[in-house]
């Protein structure tokens, strides 16, 4: 049950961006699996998907390009989170198979505002969508510019981005949505809030972070 | 040494065996497999010293297919294959004198374009030649980045990325009605010969021996290339000459999207499958902890 008290963990803007970019990221992938995957290619015909697919690529990397000066602060941030890695990282990717496989939670050490996890999927998002951006718009606008060899292997490059981005998209969907064990994560990206307990057991390190400065 | 019956008999089996399992009789067998499977097959010989470069068989693809007509091309300046422009010719020049061969898709055994069309509108018609679906065709322009030729071109507008495909048809509506390829009917020198393809290698590999004669040079291109093309070319000179690749391929990268788009597959199996069995578990370990 939910408790009285709440803590914020995302605002409101944040969640916003963070369903724009889904929704993006969504057609994305479903337009580019019409064309990656073998069989689903016919619907594809006629290259509405290509419009939808170009579309959706303006919005994802145009959102994530908008967001750093509507908020540079936590753009960068952002950046500095998903790359500064140290010993707690190392202590959670020993305790996670234990602890997502159900284990007791007290022997995952306390998490800062994200998790290794966590920071692992955004490494994928960062790095899958630079990727993204470079040979996409290698295959968009320099076709027949660039040699046939480059936009070969643009479009090999593209693909294996597309296998490492919906694998991890898979996980993600599953930790924030269905694991059993994240049962207020969900909730967190609609409301923005979570309860003081979920936070502790959850988010430590932050937690302990938040009391101190609401306690101040 | 006395020979019983059944040693006989024995030696009399195995030396038949013998003789039927001899190779050339093997190859006999396999041959005509290979024949009756090829005898539907149709084709185009293209013998370049025929060609005296009267356009024609550009005019007649244009006229037939309702394609945008232009004045008689400059052999200097030869149109290049485009959506408009589905045959063509190629030109070089040999002391003073032009050379020229006609220019249109190739319709491989073996397409790189027909491996790599995500949407399947380019296939493979039983009659050998690569058939293609305009209404199909998503405009992603794989076809053109594989093709080891250079032949299928899209009209793409910049910005939007829409993008069109069109390319030699291999006169689909005429040939499956009995009627030759609008090219071929209108050469006036028979440089341009339609037919079935096993007559016309027959044909095309005695003229080349006896080309090779007087010329070693003299190839007959398209018999094994990408597994047997169904345009051939006879030439008499290496084929880089009039623009060929010597030995073409499948490009590697075709071959390895093969392969990854089946690791995808595996990938995202193995993702759903580890989800199944990790809500099981742990949710089996919650639940056993709460109880405590």
């Amino acid at each position: 049950m939910m408790e009285a008290r709440t803590v914020e963990r995302f605002k409101k803007r944040t969640i916003l961006f963070h369903w724009i970019h889904t929704a993006a990221f969504l057609l994305l992938l479903i337009t580019g699996a019409i064309l990656f995957f073998p069989g689903l290619g016919s619907a594809a015909a006629g290259g509405a998907t290509r419009i939808i697919h170009h579309i959706a690529s303006v919005v994802f990397i145009g959102g994530a390009i908008l967001y750093i000066p509507l908020n540079p602060k936590r753009a960068l941030q952002f950046v500095k989170d998903t790359l500064k890695w140290g010993k707690d990282d190392i202590d959670w990717l020993k305790a996670a198979p234990d602890y997502y496989f159900g284990g007791p939670e007290g022997k995952m050490p306390p998490q800062g505002h994200i998790n290794t996890g966590q920071k692992m999927w955004q490494a994928v998002i960062l790095g899958t969508g630079v990727v993204f951006l470079v040979t996409g718009a290698i295959m968009w606008f320099a076709r027949g510019s660039v040699s046939a060899g480059v936009f070969q292997w643009c479009m090999i490059i593209h693909g294996i981005a597309f296998i490492a981005a919906l694998a991890m998209l898979f996980v993600h969907i599953y930790l924030g949505a269905l694991h059993p064990r994240m049962s207020e994560s969900f909730r967190s990206m609609l409301s923005g809030k979570i309860s003081p307990t979920y936070a502790k057991h959850h988010y430590g390190k932050w937690y302990e972070e938040i009391s101190e400065t609401e306690n101040k | 040494m006395k020979l019983e019956r059944r040693d006989f008999l024995k030696i009399s089996a195995g030396a038949t065996g013998l003789v039927l399992l001899h190779p050339s009789n093997l190859q006999r067998v396999g041959e005509d497999a290979e024949t009756s499977a090829d005898q539907s097959k149709l084709a185009m010989l293209v013998d370049v010293s025929k060609c005296v470069g009267c356009w024609w068989c550009y005019a007649a693809c244009k006229q037939y297919n309702g394609l945008p007509q232009t004045i008689t091309p400059d052999p200097e300046e030869p149109p290049e294959l485009s959506p408009e422009t589905w045959t063509t010719l190629f030109t070089t020049r040999k002391d003073d004198k032009w050379q020229f061969r006609k220019q249109a898709c190739m319709h491989c055994t073996d397409a790189a374009c027909v491996k790599v069309c995500p949407t399947g509108a380019l296939s493979y018609n039983e009659l050998g030649f690569v058939q293609y679906e305009r209404n199909k065709c998503s405009g992603c322009g794989y076809c053109s980045e594989y093709c080891p030729f250079e032949v299928p071109q899209l009209q793409t507008n910049k910005i939007s990325g829409d993008a069109l495909m069109d390319k030699c048809t291999f006169c689909i509506d005429r040939v499956t009605n009995d009627q030759p390829t609008a090219c071929a009917e209108a050469c006036p020198t028979g440089a341009i010969k339609f037919g079935k393809r096993s007559e016309l290698l027959e044909e095309a590999n005695a003229r080349v021996e006896e080309l090779r004669k007087t010329n070693p040079d003299a190839y007959l291109y398209g018999a094994n290339e990408l597994g047997g093309l169904h345009v051939m070319y006879l030439l008499e000179e290496s084929p880089e000459v009039q623009g060929l690749p010597n030995d073409p391929q499948l490009p590697p990268a075709a071959t390895v999207h093969d392969v990854l788009q089946w690791v995808g597959v595996g990938a995202v199996g193995a993702v759903l499958a580890g989800f199944g069995l990790n809500y099981l578990v742990a949710r089996a370990r919650m639940v056993k902890e709460e109880k405590k």
